[in-house]
């Protein structure tokens, strides 16, 4: 075939064309006079020649199409053709264009945050052979629990199927010189961490071997942003002393700007790393007595090996270690999970169910625009057929509407990438900073890429069944029945509900979904948190060990502190806690009950171990349950006390009193004769320390001579706005120690937010969703029962003029939308029953079957179906039967 | 007289067309009468076939067209067969002796 020759024909086409016709003329005009000359009439002899050509205008379309590359140029005529037709129904071609960039533009928003969070490959060399080894242990539900230092090194020694291991805990250190002190996070990781992850610093030479020899540690890698905000991107950073904790530390690197290693389970700190330090296990790491799980683990597994290689010869070497460490590693085993998916497992289902959602919203809008031209291909029906009897072809006629459609949805995708563009950055914006680690979504070729699938989908499905049910309708019957109760018109109408009832049926699930979710977190802001969460400013303090290196010390300076916060103006009172709550963080150990029998350290009861300052529960508004608070000595001297919530009292010391009780807990040894057990001397109420939706767990706590901490997150309490306080605290501190920061600050209320951000998202964004959905499917049965009313205008004339009141036509026509109304939320309940389940792990305190929430849902797409059927309806009681009996 | 309503088969069709053009140039017309006239009225060629056929076989290089008059001074397009045109027609020619033994040795055997 010579492609050439005919894309050179398009070109001089309209020649081509008079060509054609002139040589067709010629012929005919022989055929004629071959005719007359056997004996025929004029007419007879120009009929017959006519005749035999058959269809002209096919023929030369035909030819034509020999010619030239036909479809491309039919297409391009089409397009004039379908442009032309647009611009002369703006209203039709606007709302159908609106309707569509609503759809595609959400699907494209969605779609590029997925994108970025699950399918872009990760920063990492080789990313799918890196794992997360974590360590279960089977009579608690954590599957991603912190490794014990003695355990990994066993495992390193161990296996075969990992090529290399590396191990992460962070910690937060104050970092000094070079301006203002600041508290910076700080992973502390092995030697081999970069190497593993096959990331090389952008300056220098980074870690090497020779950083795990004790003494040669002292070096850090810079993370990019600080390397550019602290040390002003200086070039010459690399061999520069940097002071960690009043310590000199060698600068050996800087990390690459998109590097990040942030895995939120096992963080002590829940913050992202700013500065990477090699840690070597000092000769106490390698005794499974003295240490306990605080490490987390990355691996890459050996070439060829896979996942669940790895995971049966770890559960084979967890096993050996519990036989061998009973007392340590009993009911302890491994659980492996591929990085990407410990990356993404938090805002997977959230993100997945958003997907479904914006999928079945760009549905609605589909059969929303399917509709609306069914409704125009029947006002269009005798141009169809004339254009049937000037000789196009069904397939011609069924091209020409979907191009019509195409070009629709073309529009309406442009305007919806730019909505999406507009509309993420947007969400982006008011998203909470702890949700998406993104700073803007762009649209790069697969995000468009992605738009285009969507819109020519959309356009295809959309523009599939009018189009085809217009090419096949009959032309003799259109023209004899203007349009009007033709086999075409009885499929348009049969269409027409089918889409209504579709419609109300995917608005039925995507409403019980965003319900199920707004009743979830109305019963999640409902949840008392145990504590008065308003007027409260916290900040994180932590002193170096270098300069504060006895209990003694770190005791006197947190004393002296608390004392100068509650002497300012404005504060009520001031006290401390070890972890703050909101946060995840904490610290949980074995307690032995010393009335109940000796157990393994592995049987023990579990409990959180809070350590607090003077004042602690009145500052936090606590209440007292039962015996005392501690007592001013208890608070300046280690007397053995402890307070346990009435979650712990309810556990584990059900029917007694558990006042006087002693209490052996396993935090500072794990070996039960060099404890000395605590009495417990009060039971206070629960607080939710891991989060609304988290039961509270039994806690027990200490006054802070117990166990002292070197970073204490302070908890003041005002009269008026906190954050008004945060300056006034900030130069208390720098009064006690110019070198200590003030990290974190934050109201309690606003940890209190950031906790319920996710969930305030998904619901917020799911209800936006169901909104779009639920106007899409008023403006479709409006739509339908509009058309319908006008259709049956002379029919609803003899009614009134037989009599009819205009109560029962209010009724006839108000039934209708109901039938389909009903119908549709029927089938709607049903696949909302199907699909709710995928929401299980996003719902709190509501069934995914929530009979409630779907009989709302039901009666509100009622109400609104009805409020959309009654604007028509009400037209149609105002039918004057004069004008509707001359009409048409 | 007999006139079948068989549409030619599309490869029968350029035979036709080819081995009409062999002797000499022609218009579309022509085409149709000479082979009606050879066929003695059996074969009839559809227009609505004839000119898409033409129109392919000018594409792709065996035959050429130009304007001409006609006997009548009437200006028609003439279709003249190329090289490669020939190279077409022995190819089809045999082709279609192939099928016809093939046809033939069946209606004998069975």
């Amino acid at each position: 075939m010579s492609w050439i020759s005919r894309l050179r024909s398009m070109l001089r086409r309209e020649r081509l064309d008079q060509e054609l016709d002139e040589e067709l003329r010629s012929h005919l005009e022989m055929r004629t006079a071959d005719n007359l000359a056997a004996g025929m009439s004029p007419a007879q002899a120009r009929y017959e020649a006519q005749k035999r050509f058959g269809n002209t205008t096919r023929l030369k379309e035909h030819t034509r199409e020999v010619d030239i590359v036909g479809w491309l140029d039919e297409a391009a005529r089409d397009f004039r053709h379908a442009l032309r037709m647009l611009r002369r129904s703006p209203g039709f071609t606007a709302v159908a264009v609106l309707t569509l960039a609503l759809g595609i533009g959400a699907n494209t928003a969605i779609f590029s945050v997925i994108d970025s969070v699950l399918l872009r490959p990760l920063p990492y060399h080789g990313p799918d052979s890196l794992v997360m080894v974590w360590e279960t242990n089977s009579q608690h539900p954590n599957p991603h629990n912190t490794v014990s230092p003695p355990n990994f090194l066993d495992w390193q020694s161990r296996n075969t199927v990992f090529s290399s291991m590396a191990y992460i805990f962070d910690e937060r250190d104050n970092l000094t010189g070079n301006g203002d002190p600041q508290q910076v996070v700080v992973q502390d990781v092995s030697t081999n961490f970069f190497s593993l992850l096959g990331v090389n610093p952008i300056l220098g030479p980074g870690f090497t071997p020779e950083n795990g020899q004790p003494g040669h540690d002292n070096v850090v890698i810079l993370g990019y942003g600080i390397w550019k905000e602290r040390f002003a991107g200086d070039p010459a950073i690399v061999g520069k002393s940097i002071l960690l904790n009043g310590h000199p530390q060698t600068v050996v690197g800087v990390a690459p700007q998109n590097f990040q290693w942030f895995i939120k389970d096992g963080s002590l700190t829940g913050a992202k790393p700013q500065i990477w330090s090699p840690f070597v296990f000092p000769q106490s790491f390698h005794d499974h007595k003295q240490i306990g799980r605080f490490i987390t683990v990355v691996a890459r597994l050996n070439p060829g090996a896979t996942h669940s290689q790895a995971q049966s010869q770890m559960n084979a070497i967890a096993s050996r270690l519990e036989q061998e460490y009973p007392d340590f590693d009993g009911h302890w085993g491994v659980n492996i999970v591929p990085l990407r998916q410990q990356i993404s497992g938090d805002l997977r289902p959230a993100l997945l169910v958003l997907f479904g959602a914006v999928a079945l919203v760009l549905l609605i809008a589909c059969a929303n625009v399917s509709s609306l031209l069914l409704a125009r291909a029947a006002s269009r029906e005798r141009e169809m057929a004339i254009r049937t009897a000037i000789g196009a072809s069904r397939w011609r006629i069924a091209r020409q509407l979907l191009m019509e459609s195409l070009l629709l949805a073309l529009i309406g995708g442009g305007i919806g990438v730019m909505l999406a563009v507009w509309g993420s950055n947007a969400l982006l914006a008011a998203s909470p900073r702890n949700l998406l680690d993104l700073s803007s979504v762009s649209m790069d070729l697969r995000v468009l890429s992605f738009a285009l699938a969507a819109t020519l989908l959309a356009g295809l499905l959309f523009g599939f069944l009018p189009s085809y049910i217009s090419a096949n309708s009959r032309i003799s019957e259109t023209l004899k029945e203007g349009g009007r109760g033709s086999s075409s018109a009885n499929r348009r109408a049969f269409a027409r509900n089918a889409f209504v009832v579709a419609q109300f049926g995917l608005a039925l699930v995507l409403l019980t979904g965003s319900g199920l979710l707004i009743r979830s977190f109305v019963r999640l802001i409902g949840v008392n948190p145990g504590f008065d969460t308003s007027h409260l400013l916290t900040f994180k303090v932590s002193l170096p060990r270098s300069k504060y290196d006895t209990d003694p010390l770190r005791m006197a300076f947190f004393q002296q502190l608390l004392a100068r916060f509650a002497a300012v103006p404005g504060v009520r009172s001031a006290s401390m806690e070890s972890f703050p709550p909101f946060t995840g963080l904490g610290a949980a150990t074995g307690v032995h009950l010393l009335s109940q029998p000796q157990q393994s350290l592995m049987d023990l009861p579990v409990a959180n171990v809070r350590v607090v300052g003077p004042d602690y529960f009145s500052t936090m508004n606590i209440p007292l349950r039962a015996g005392r608070l501690f007592n001013a000595q208890e608070l300046a001297q280690e007397k053995h006390v402890t307070i346990i919530n009435q979650a712990f009292a309810d556990r584990y010391l059900h029917g007694v009193n558990p006042l006087g009780q002693k209490a052996a807990i396993h935090m500072k040894s794990l070996v039960e004769n060099q404890l000395q057990p605590s009495e417990i001397i009060g039971v206070v109420g629960d607080v939710h320390q891991m989060g609304l939706d988290a039961a509270p767990e039994p806690t027990v706590y200490w006054p802070h001579p117990e166990l002292v901490m070197s970073g204490m997150t302070i908890l003041v309490r005002t009269s008026n706005d906190p954050f008004a306080l945060a300056s006034a605290a900030r130069a208390e501190l720098q009064q006690l120690d110019p070198e200590l920061p003030l990290a974190g600050v934050a109201t309690m209320d606003q940890l209190l937010a950031d906790s319920l951000s996710r969930s305030r998202f998904t619901m917020l964004l799911l209800g936006i969703f169901a909104a779009v959905a639920l106007v899409l499917a008023a403006v479709g049965i409006y739509g339908l029962i509009a058309y319908s009313v006008t259709q049956r205008t002379q029919e609803l004339g003899i009614r009134i003029a037989l009599g009819a009141q205009r109560r029962d036509v209010l009724r006839l026509v108000l039934a209708q939308g109901t039938r389909l109304t009903l119908l549709g939320v029927a089938i709607g309940i049903l696949a909302a029953l199907a699909f709710s389940r995928l929401l299980a792990t996003l719902l709190f305190g509501v069934s995914a079957t929530d009979p409630l929430t779907f009989a709302g849902v039901a009666g509100l797409l009622v109400v609104v179906a009805l409020a959309a059927c009654f604007i028509p309806a009400r037209r149609a009681t105002r039918v004057d039967p004069i004008v509707a009996l001359r009409y048409q | 007289m007999l006139k079948p309503k068989n549409d030619l088969l599309q490869g029968t069709l350029a035979l036709l067309v080819l081995k009409t053009l062999a002797r000499g140039t022609l218009h579309g017309y022509g085409i149709t009468l000479h082979i009606q006239l050879i066929s003695k009225d059996i074969l009839r060629v559809e227009e609505g076939s004839l000119y898409p056929a033409l129109h392919r076989m000018e594409q792709d290089g065996w035959v050429t067209a130009e304007w001409g008059s006609s006997e009548n001074n009437r200006r028609a397009r003439y279709y003249r067969l190329t090289a490669r045109g020939q190279k077409q027609l022995a190819e089809e020619e045999k082709n279609w002796e192939r099928l016809t033994q093939a046809v033939a040795h069946v209606l004998q055997l069975a």
